[in-house]
C-alpha cells in the first residue's frame, strides 16, 4: 500500500487548473520545484521520486498479491464483506492485446515486471518538444500512484483474442457518420462538442467502468486518467457509494438487488443495482443515455449494459471484473478481469472541474484562432471519446 | 473535547433510551430508507447477526442513513420575502416566479456590516449576470447556482432537491442530487481544511444524539440563496443535526464571518425523510444545461460550420 499524500497535493493543484488545459497548467508550474509537498516539510516516499524504487515496490506488492491464496474477507460492522478504501484504477495494461502478442494471454512474472518497467520509464520520460506539463513533477504518473504490474497482456479476457469484438453494421455506420459530421463541423471548434465529456467537466474519467486500460502518456486523456485514477469506496448498510477523484463523479449502488429505474430515465452513469454473491458484490448498470451522437462508453448506445464484480482478494487488492454488452454496438459481449490496488489515505478531495474550467475557454479559443489562420493541425477529428 | 469513553458510552446509552422511546414502532428493523428487495432475490442469505435497535446504528448512534429533503423557499431568499415575478417573466410566467416564505434566519435579519449589505444588494441586482472569463473574475458575477457551481454549506441542505446521507462509524458521506455534489464528514480524524473549497471541510462529532459538524475552509464564492445573501472565505458554519423522530430532524446552523457580519447568526428549519417506496437520488448533472448560457456569448458554444465558409 502506498502513501498517497503527495498525489493528493497534486490533485489540489489540479482543482485550480483543470487538466483540460495543458496551456494553463504550464503557466502554473512552480519554478524549480522538484516533486515536493506544498508545506515542504514532509520527506517524500522514494517511490514517488525514483522510478527504480517505485518499480521494485510495485513488483513486490504484485508478487505478494499473487501469492495470497486464502484471504478471508474482512467484514463491516454490519456484516457485509468490507470493500472500503481508496482503490487505484490506473494501469499500464492495455484494454486490447497488442497484435504482436497473438494468443499469448499471460506474461511470465519476469516479463510482466519488465513490461511495467518499460511503461513506467516511458511514462516518466518527458519529450520537451511536445510536453506542456511534466506530470511526474506532481507525482501524477501512474507508477508514482501505486499502479502495479499485471500478468495479463490485455484487460480483455473474453474474447480469447484479448481484442474487442467486431462492430455490428449499424455501429460502423454511426462511426462513419460521426467522422463525416466532424469534417463539416469540426467539433474541436465549439465547446458543446469539443473533445469529449471530460474536457467539458460533464464526466470525469472512468467512473463506469472503473479500469479502462491504456498507456498513460499515449494521449492526453489517458495521461489524465493516470493522475486522478482513484475511487473512494464508501460503504454503509445497504449501499456501496463510489466517489471518484476525477470530477468527483458519484455512483450510488444499492446492494438490495432492486429493480432498475423506469426505462425512460436515462443517465450519464446509468442506474446501478447490486447484490452480494458470497464475498463478491455484483453490480448491474443499465439506463445509460440515449443521446445522438452516442455519448456512452466507447461510443456505445442506450442498450449498453455493464455488469461489474468486486471481490476483495487481499487486504490491499480488489479483483475487478466487468462484462460489457450492447447489441447495437458489438457482435457479442466482452469481459475484463483485472485488479485494483488500495492506496492511502482513505479519502477524496473536492474536484471542482466545471467551476474553474478555464482550460476549455483557452483551448477552444486558441483552436478557433489557429483554424482561421489555417495553421491548425487537423488530427484532432474523430468519433466522440 | 475529551471525555472518558465509559462516561461517554453511558451518556449515549441514557440518551438512546429516551430517543428510542420517541421512535414509532413502524420503523421496524429494516435499515432506514431501504427498499424492499424484488421478488427474484439473487441474494445469498446474510450471516446471522444482531440487528441494531430501531433508528440506531451498530454503535448506538442515531441512524441518519436515507434520503432527506428540506421543504421551503429558503433557496430563493433565506430572509422573509413575498412572492414576486421571476427574471424573464415575459417568457417564464408563473414557472419562473419566486414563491413567498417566512425565512429561516433566527431574528429575521442577517446582521450585515453596512458595506456588506451594499454588496448583497448588488449581488441581487446582478444575480443573473454571467460573464465567463478564464480567470477568477468569473466568480464576481451572478448566483453560482445559475452557473451549475457547487452550492456550499449550508445552502446545499435547503435547495429544492433531495440528498442522501450515508453513515458509518468513521465517516458520514452526504451526496446532494443538485450537481451530484458531495461532502465527507470526518468523525474519526479531525484536521484543518487542507485547502479552500466550495463545499468546505467538515469535521463532525456526536453531542448526545445531535450530529455537530464544524465546517471551514470555504473559498468565498458561494451564496446562500438567489437573493444574493453571501459570505466570504472567512465563513465558519457550525451545523447541528438533531433527530426529532424516525422521519424528520431539526437542522440548525450558526453562521460566523467577521468580515461580513457584525455578529454570528443562526438559521434553522426541519428536514424530512423522503418516504416514497421507490425514492432514489437521480442525476442532476447541470453542466450541459448551462454551457450555452455561459459560452455562447463568447462565441465558443457551437462549432462554426465549415461548409458555410
Amino acid at each position: 500500500m502506498r502513501n498517497r499524500m503527495l498525489r493528493i497535493s497534486s490533485v489540489l493543484i489540479l482543482m485550480t487548473v483543470v487538466a483540460a488545459s495543458m496551456a494553463v497548467l504550464a503557466a502554473q508550474t512552480p519554478s524549480g520545484s522538484k516533486a515536493q509537498t506544498p508545506s515542504g516539510k514532509k520527506a517524500l516516499p522514494k517511490t514517488t521520486t525514483d522510478t527504480d524504487a517505485a518499480i521494485k515496490a510495485a513488483a513486490e506488492e504484485f508478487k505478494k498479491a499473487n501469492s495470497l491464496k486464502t484471504y478471508t474477507a474482512a467484514k463491516t460492522p454490519w456484516g457485509d464483506p468490507d470493500l472500503r478504501g481508496v482503490w487505484n484504477t490506473a494501469t499500464y495494461t492495455r484494454l486490447q492485446r497488442p497484435d504482436e502478442l497473438g494468443n499469448k494471454a499471460f506474461y511470465t512474472e519476469e516479463e510482466a515486471i519488465a513490461e511495467y518497467k518499460k511503461a513506467a520509464e516511458s511514462d516518466a520520460e518527458v519529450d520537451p518538444r511536445t510536453v506542456h506539463y511534466d506530470w511526474k513533477e506532481y507525482a501524477m504518473d501512474a507508477w508514482q500512484g501505486g499502479t502495479r504490474p499485471n500478468l495479463r497482456t490485455s484487460l480483455i479476457v473474453d474474447p480469447e483474442s484479448g481484442r474487442l469484438p467486431s462492430l455490428v453494421p449499424e455501429a460502423q455506420q454511426r462511426r462513419a457518420a460521426a467522422a463525416a459530421a466532424a469534417r463539416q463541423r469540426d467539433p474541436m471548434l465549439g465547446i458543446k462538442t469539443f473533445g469529449n465529456l471530460y474536457t467539458r467537466c460533464v464526466l470525469g474519467l472512468g467512473a463506469l467502468p472503473l479500469v479502462r486500460g491504456g498507456m498513460p502518456g499515449a494521449d492526453s486523456a489517458a495521461t489524465a486518467a493516470g493522475v486522478t485514477a482513484e475511487a473512494f469506496f464508501f460503504q454503509s448498510p445497504g449501499y456501496l457509494t463510489i466517489v471518484m477523484q476525477s470530477n468527483n463523479d458519484v455512483r450510488i449502488i444499492p446492494t438490495d438487488n432492486r429493480p432498475h429505474v423506469p426505462s425512460q430515465v436515462r443517465q450519464w452513469l446509468g442506474d446501478s443495482s447490486g447484490h452480494w454473491e458470497g464475498n463478491t458484490l455484483v453490480v448491474e448498470s443499465t439506463n445509460f443515455n440515449s443521446k445522438e451522437p452516442a455519448t456512452n462508453f466507447l461510443g456505445s448506445t442506450d442498450q449498453l449494459k455493464i455488469v461489474e464484480r468486486f471481490t476483495r482478494i487481499g487486504p490491499n487488492t480488489m479483483r475487478y471484473e466487468y462484462t460489457v454488452s450492447d447489441p447495437k454496438t458489438w457482435t457479442r459481449p466482452w469481459s475484463v478481469d483485472t485488479t485494483m490496488p488500495r492506496v492511502d489515505p482513505s479519502l477524496i478531495y473536492e474536484f471542482a472541474c466545471h467551476e474553474q474550467n478555464y482550460g476549455l475557454i483557452n483551448v477552444v479559443t486558441g483552436t478557433q484562432i489557429r483554424d482561421r489562420e489555417g495553421t491548425r493541425d487537423l488530427r484532432g477529428n474523430g468519433a466522440p471519446e | 473535547m475529551r471525555i472518558g469513553l465509559t462516561g461517554f458510552s453511558a451518556l449515549i446509552a441514557v440518551v438512546a433510551v429516551f430517543w428510542m422511546a420517541a421512535i414509532p414502532a413502524s420503523q421496524g428493523q429494516a435499515p432506514a430508507g431501504a427498499r424492499q428487495a424484488p421478488a427474484v432475490a439473487r441474494q445469498t442469505p446474510a450471516a446471522p447477526r444482531q440487528a441494531p435497535a430501531a433508528g440506531r446504528t451498530e454503535d448506538g448512534k442515531p441512524n441518519l442513513n436515507g434520503i432527506w429533503q428540506a421543504f421551503g423557499t429558503a433557496n430563493w431568499d433565506i430572509e422573509a420575502h413575498h412572492a414576486d415575478a421571476g427574471p424573464h417573466n415575459e417568457i417564464m410566467g408563473a414557472w419562473g416566479a419566486e414563491p413567498a416564505g417566512m425565512g429561516i434566519v433566527e431574528g429575521g435579519t442577517i446582521p450585515y456590516k453596512p458595506e456588506a449589505l451594499k454588496k448583497k444588494q448588488d449581488n441581487f441586482k446582478n444575480r443573473m449576470l454571467v460573464k465567463v472569463t478564464n480567470d477568477p473574475h468569473r466568480f464576481d458575477t451572478g448566483d453560482p447556482e445559475l452557473q451549475c457551481f457547487r452550492p456550499g454549506v449550508p445552502r446545499a441542505n435547503y435547495m429544492p432537491f433531495p440528498f442522501q446521507i450515508f453513515q458509518n462509524r468513521d465517516q458520514i458521506l452526504m451526496v446532494y442530487e443538485y450537481k451530484g455534489s458531495m461532502r465527507t464528514i470526518f468523525m474519526d480524524k479531525h484536521q484543518d481544511a487542507p485547502v479552500d473549497s466550495w463545499m468546505g471541510w467538515s469535521n463532525g462529532r456526536w453531542e448526545g444524539d445531535t450530529l455537530v459538524i464544524d465546517v471551514t475552509g470555504f473559498n468565498g464564492h458561494t451564496w446562500f440563496d438567489r437573493a444574493g445573501n453571501f459570505a466570504s472565505d472567512s465563513l465558519h458554519v457550525v451545523e447541528r443535526w438533531t433527530p426529532k423522530g424516525a422521519d424528520h430532524l431539526m437542522y440548525e446552523a450558526t453562521i460566523e464571518d467577521p468580515t461580513v457580519y457584525t455578529r454570528p447568526w443562526k438559521i434553522s428549519f426541519p428536514i424530512y425523510r423522503r418516504l416514497e417506496p421507490n425514492v432514489q437520488l437521480l442525476e442532476f448533472n447541470c453542466v450541459p444545461f448551462v454551457e450555452e448560457m455561459m459560452y455562447a456569448p463568447i462565441g465558443l458554444y457551437n462549432p462554426p460550420n465549415r461548409s458555410a465558409r
